[in-house]
């Protein structure tokens, strides 16, 4: 009955009914818009980070992402590697080893990081591989080859084809010293990791630097950002059956952990909070903005029909009802509003999730960030939800204010207002 | 009992009549032990231990050395490591690496990474005669070992002086053994402390065999490099071409 | 009289004219504070990198942006002096600086960092140098011996003021060379990165380190007060430095030097406007239909109007007017509480707060909210323009009533 009169009342001022409608899809349309459009980008850029440097996932030696040590080691990563296979998620494992050493080319010498990076397998995890920027990439094949960063490569003034000399220290402490062949140069993006980096093929890496089978870091990608912490869990149980109930015990493996992205580049997670922190205002700012626009249409579907109010309490309606009928009414205006804004901004979304926003003149700076030039909003059900949720909260809080102050009203005021 | 009279060399005679009298003056006793120990020139074989809580290495090496400032060494053994050489000419170092037949110079950012897996860092050895010219030195105390005086002596380096330590400290023996280098912070607190012991006949001269340089960081307590004296000739004539980059490259005998 | 008529239908019925003024007021308001804090934090990254030893133009040989290594230096530093002395624009500022790479030890620590030899005089007005001493006081000139550096590097290296710190570079003959200096200072810097890389000593002491006599590895120049932001005011000192510019160096503005930032900077305004028309639209739908409704409960007077002779485009006119009425107040309410909110917050918004984050963005600690003029007028112009162009619609609307119409 209340439901039939507050349709019908609605829609007695058809006019500014869609108004109030657009503005709540409107609001919504903005509020899903933006959201996936940030989802978007952090994804980005958190791929970014996670496919030049870290992966999702790492398995290493307790401490060694603090310090780096050369004999902080996992020794049988093929065990976590069949661990791996069977996990559910995982889309790709590979095996990385680091050391630092002195690189050496007929002109220079600097200090620079060496990575063994197993050729094959890192092409599905690692983006160095579509970062190339002369030459190409390792292949199985190779041995004393290496691909290095643009920004070290000019430092040490090689371009490919050249050699650069690289000494360090072996596991075993001697001496490692290799000879490497320029078989490409990479630009990721990340000026530092440009900077230092020089990766050839894990098997060679091992030789020089006497690892036998050993590795720093088993590298996992997942599926999605979304099941890393899944993944995680089943990869720690599955490294440490039981608890350490015998702490002193041979085990190679003890002292192993697995550490998520976010562990492994804690800028990276805050500078999205920051971020998200100023959507947020923007956010704030939108929905007051929306509120004020539908609270002058509540209160002024209230306000002239005072009358109509007042001659529905007179002949026994009770204040409830009233307020009843009126919370409806603001009801039916916000889900329309809301299914509107939804069906208008998932389109909306979708689309350029498909097309891509071109960022004009700043792919350089984003490209800093590994955010390539253009950014793909990403839609999800967080993302197209939660700002309509929001407006809905909103909406309703200032239709209740008109809805409460009809209980004040008495038949006799009302009667005689305009 | 070793007696200063079994000292050979004019040199060392003469320091010791004339340098220890009644007041003996802390620098010209660092200066009588550096020559001491490396002659004007020396030959020697080492072998070298690296201790860590969790593994050990030794390796042996060859070291000639020219006065304070030159020496050049190399590995003899483990096999895999055989060849590998580190010349130092004042105060620039360069290593070379037989398996990739390279000599590299060692650049400023690498002279505080550690020498061969060792507790020497390459500046232990590019600057281990920088105690002669860059400190000012106090005798603060004498005791006796094995009969004879040690001096204990205090280096607070001169204040534009490149060093890291905020002091070292000394313990010679009246003979020119050192005893003990030990290196501190500017807080006065010890970093890392050297030692000798075993000291036995060496070329003619007492000599102590063992030499054990320990770090004194909380996190490596355990750790150590210990060098063995095998063998060690004074004031071999030593060609003039030892001491180059070309001489690196090849294996001396 | 129009005016007057105006005014008061605007208060007819205060509580919807109050509803919608406090949208109007809040749209004006956010538009401008949400601005100011963008400009604040668009200007803190500019001036931070405009701090961090790029100044406004460089004088450099041509090969040491590619390779700031030693050789690539000013080798004849004099002529360039003079030039600079003469040439600049009034209230300017220069000095040479020398740049090298090396690593810095003590007992505890080594670290690769970037030496630079400062004017001890010149170079506090020129970068970050001379404004964020943390501990200890900047070099004396003559100080030879003294070295500044950042807090963090101080904090990693376990050492304090008077302690010394020894420097280690490869000079002009590639030679290792290496000196002890003593800690007289430390700063501050908005990015830890740069309290970590760089340390300060005499330009004579780092000329003497690098065995390179009286040459510099480059000048640096900082143009008055806030000139020197865009092209246009960049590229008339440079040509007429240029000019005179012994033939092996070059001029190089921070536009060169910082192509990144330059990029960033320059997706504002467009990112502004686009944020101005999404507040805009948000406050449009309550503004129309306000007026729509306001127009719709007076059908019998505007009958009644028309009935009396009033052409349709007095009355698109009339209702026009009552809605300039609407914008001009809460326009004026908008603004003056946007500007008394930026002038609360004059005195800076702590960023720290989010340090390791705002490091990876490019960040200044300390914001400073802050509104240029052109950034006013386009707030109230999308405001008042738009705001005209929406109530168009309720103004027509209210001009096709027809008498007959509004008899019933």
């Amino acid at each position: 009955m209340e439901i039939l009169m507050a349709w019908r009342n609605v829609w007695r001022n058809p006019r500014r009914t869609i108004l109030t409608i657009l503005a709540i899809a409107f609001a919504c349309l903005v509020l899903i818009f933006m959201l996936s459009v940030q989802v978007g980008t952090y994804e980005v850029m958190i791929n970014a980070s996670v496919k030049t440097r870290t992966g999702h996932i790492q398995v290493i030696k307790k401490g060694y992402n603090k310090d780096h040590k050369i004999r902080q080691v996992v020794s049988d990563p093929e065990s976590i590697a069949k661990i791996l296979d069977q996990t559910p998620h995982v889309t790709a494992h590979t095996f990385r080893a680091n050391a630092f050493a002195l690189l050496s080319s007929d002109l220079r010498t600097c200090a620079g990081l060496i990575t063994g990076v197993d050729p094959e397998r890192e092409s599905k995890i690692s983006n160095i591989v579509h970062t190339m920027r002369k030459g190409r990439f390792l292949k199985p094949s190779d041995t004393n080859t290496a691909v290095l960063g643009a920004l070290l490569a000019k430092n040490l003034k090689v371009n490919v084809g050249d050699e650069v000399v690289a000494l360090g220290s072996a596991m075993d402490g001697s001496v490692a010293a290799t000879v490497l062949k320029v078989a490409g140069i990479f630009s990721s993006g990340m000026d530092d990791y440009d900077r230092s980096a020089i990766q050839i093929p894990l098997p060679h890496f091992q030789e020089v630097f006497y690892m036998e089978n050993a590795v720093h870091e088993v590298v996992v990608t997942c599926d999605s950002l979304w099941h890393v912490s899944r993944v995680k869990e089943s990869l720690a149980a599955a490294l440490h059956p039981k608890p350490p109930a015998e702490p002193t015990g041979q085990d190679a493996d003890q002292g192993l952990v697995c550490l998520s992205w976010d562990e492994l580049t804690p800028g990276l997670i805050q500078s999205i909070q920051m971020d998200l922190g100023g959507g947020l205002i923007f956010y704030a700012i939108l929905l007051v903005m929306v509120a004020f626009s539908i609270m002058n249409t509540f209160v002024m579907a209230v306000f002239e029909r005072t009358r109509e109010l007042g001659t529905l309490l007179a002949i026994g309606a009770g204040p409830g009802r009233l307020s009843k009928m009126l919370v409806l009414e603001s009801a039916f205006l916000t889900l329309w509003g809301i299914t509107l804004g939804i069906l208008a901004g998932c389109v909306l979304t979708f689309w350029f999730q498909h097309t891509g926003i071109p960022l004009g003149g700043a792919e350089g700076m984003l490209k800093q960030y590994g955010i390539p030039g253009l950014i793909r909003p990403r839609l999800t059900l967080a993302t197209a939800l939660s700002g309509p949720a929001l407006v809905f909260i909103i909406t309703t809080l200032t239709a209740l204010y008109p809805a409460l102050k009809v209980r004040r009203l008495t038949p006799v005021d009302a009667m005689r207002a305009v | 009992m070793k007696k200063l009279i079994l000292i050979p060399g004019l040199i060392l005679v003469l320091f010791s009549t004339t340098a220890f009298s009644a007041q003996p003056d802390a620098k010209a006793i660092i200066a009588q032990a550096w020559d001491y120990m490396r002659g004007r020139t020396s030959v020697s074989e080492v072998r070298m231990t690296v201790h860590r809580a969790d593994w050990e290495r030794t390796s042996v090496i060859k070291a000639w050395t020219r006065g304070l400032e030159d020496s050049i060494f190399q590995i003899i053994s483990p096999k895999k490591d055989k060849g590998n050489g580190t010349l130092k000419i004042g105060r620039d170092m360069w290593t070379y690496n037989p398996k990739i037949n390279r000599v590299v110079k060692i650049p400023p950012s690498m002279m505080s990474q550690s020498w061969m897996g060792s507790d020497f860092s390459n500046n232990d050895l590019s600057k281990a005669d920088t105690i002669l010219n860059d400190y000012t030195h106090e005798i603060v105390g004498t005791t006796r070992s094995d009969g004879f005086t040690v001096y204990e002596i205090r280096s607070l380096p001169k204040p534009e002086a490149p060093v890291v330590w905020g002091m070292q400290t000394l313990k010679i023996r009246e003979d020119g053994i050192l005893l003990e280098q030990a290196f501190y912070d500017e807080d006065m607190k010890a970093v890392k402390i050297m030692d000798t012991s075993g000291i036995v006949e060496m070329d003619g001269r007492p000599f102590p065999e063992k030499w054990t340089m320990r770090s004194m960081d909380a996190d490596s307590k355990e750790d150590y490099t210990l060098l063995e004296y095998r063998n060690l000739k004074f004031d071999v004539p030593l060609a003039d071409h030892l001491f180059t980059l070309n001489a690196l490259k090849k294996t001396q005998r | 009289m129009n005016f007057h008529m105006a005014w008061r239908n605007v208060w007819r019925n205060p509580k919807r004219t109050g509803i919608i003024l406090v949208a109007i007021i809040i749209g004006a308001w956010t538009m401008l504070a949400y601005c100011a804090l963008a400009r604040g934090v668009m200007a803190s990254s500019l001036e931070s990198a405009l701090n961090t030893l790029t100044g406004h133009i460089q004088i450099q040989n041509p090969g040491f942006r590619e390779d700031p290594a030693v050789e690539n230096r000013i080798r004849n530093p004099a002529p360039v002096a003079a030039l600079l002395d003469h040439a600049l624009p009034k209230g300017s500022c220069w000095a040479f600086r020398v740049q090298a790479g090396g690593v810095a030890s003590n007992a505890r620590n080594s670290q690769g960092i970037t030496i630079v030899g400062i004017d001890p005089e010149k170079e506090p007005e020129l970068s970050f140098y001379g404004n964020a001493t943390a501990q200890g006081r900047l070099l004396e000139p003559g100080d030879d011996r003294g070295i500044i550096l950042g807090q963090a590097l101080l904090d990693s290296f376990e050492t304090k003021i008077g302690r010394k710190l020894v420097l280690m570079t490869q000079d002009a003959d590639r030679e290792t060379a290496s000196r002890a200096f003593k800690i007289r200072g430390t700063f501050r810097a908005e990015m830890e990165g740069t309290e970590k890389q760089y340390v300060f000593i005499t330009l004579a002491a780092a000329q003497k380190l690098l065995g390179i006599g009286d040459n510099v590895s480059l000048a640096c120049i900082r143009l008055p007060g806030r000139t020197g932001q865009d092209k246009a005011e960049l590229n008339p000192v440079v040509e007429a430095l240029t000019r005179e510019l012994p033939r092996d160096l070059t001029a190089l503005t921070w536009i060169d030097l910082l192509p990144l930032l330059k990029g960033y900077l320059g997706m504002f305004d467009r990112f502004m406007l686009l944020w101005y028309l999404v507040v805009f639209i948000a406050m449009a739908f309550g503004l129309v239909n306000t007026m729509l409704m306001a127009v719709l409960e007076r059908t019998r007077e505007f009958g009644l109007l028309k009935a009396l002779g009033l052409t349709p485009v007095r009355i698109v006119k009339n209702v026009l007017l009552e809605c300039l009425v609407l914008l001009v107040i809460g326009l004026g309410a908008g603004n003056l509480l946007g500007v008394l909110t930026i002038y609360l917050f004059s005195g800076g918004i702590d960023m720290s707060f989010m340090a390791q984050g705002s490091e990876f963005w490019g960040l200044g600690r300390l914001v400073v909210p802050f509104v240029t003029a052109k950034d006013l007028l386009s707030v109230n112009a999308v405001i008042m323009g738009l705001g005209l162009l929406v109530c168009l619609y309720p103004a027509v609307k209210a001009a096709g009533i027809t008498p007959v119409e509004a008899m019933n």
